[in-house]
C-alpha cells in the first residue's frame, strides 16, 4: 500500500503552516507549526493561547513557543482557532 | 537532492523541538505549567525531559505577581509550553 499516508506524515506536511492545536483541558493553541517530534512535542511561532471557560475566551499572544505534547489531544491543520 | 521521498526524519529539521531547546538557553523565556502557573526568568540549562533551571525568576499566578526566587528549577512533568519573552 504506497498510498496510504502515516499520521506523523500529515504532521510533517503541516511544517510552515498554521495549525490549531487542542488540548485534552479547555485550553488551544494556534500558531505556525516549524517542528515536532516523535512525542509530537510542537514548535510553533506566531503563537495565540485560548483558554475556553462558559465566561468566555481569554486569548494571551506568544512568541516561538515549545508546546509539551504531553497534554495535545487533536491537531486541525489550516485552523484558525475558536473563534473563526 | 531531488528525491521526492518524504524527509525521514522531522526530528533533525530546522525548527525542531530539540533545535529550538538549543537555541533558547540563555534568553529570557515564560514557562508555564499545567496549573496555569507562570514563570518568567532567565533560562540557564534544560534538557530533552524539559527541566528547566532558570535565574532571576518570578512567579505569576492569576495575572500578579506572587513569588520571587533567585534560582528555581522546574521538573519537566510540568511544563506545559516553554515561550521566548525575545527573538531567538
Amino acid at each position: 500500500m504506497a498510498s496510504t499516508i502515516l499520521p506523523l506524515e500529515l504532521v510533517d506536511r503541516c511544517i510552515g503552516s498554521p495549525i490549531w492545536v487542542l488540548m485534552k483541558n479547555e485550553r488551544e493553541f494556534t500558531g505556525t507549526l516549524m517542528g515536532f517530534d516523535d512525542y509530537v512535542n510542537m514548535v510553533l511561532k506566531d503563537v495565540k493561547e485560548y483558554e475556553v471557560t462558559p465566561a468566555g475566551i481569554t486569548e494571551t499572544e506568544l512568541g516561538q513557543t515549545l508546546l509539551n505534547g504531553n497534554n495535545i489531544a487533536m491537531l486541525i491543520p489550516g485552523g484558525q482557532g475558536p473563534r473563526a | 537532492m531531488s528525491s521526492p521521498s518524504p524527509q525521514p526524519d522531522s526530528g533533525a529539521a530546522s525548527g525542531s523541538p530539540s533545535e529550538f531547546l538549543k537555541n533558547i538557553v540563555g534568553k529570557r523565556v515564560k514557562v508555564r505549567i499545567g496549573s496555569g502557573v507562570d514563570y518568567h526568568g532567565l533560562l540557564t540549562c534544560l534538557d530533552g525531559y524539559m527541566n528547566v533551571a532558570l535565574e532571576e525568576t518570578e512567579e505569576w499566578a492569576g495575572g500578579r505577581k506572587t513569588a520571587e526566587y533567585g534560582d528555581c528549577f522546574l521538573r519537566g512533568n510540568n511544563v506545559l509550553y516553554i515561550s521566548a519573552l525575545e527573538d531567538l
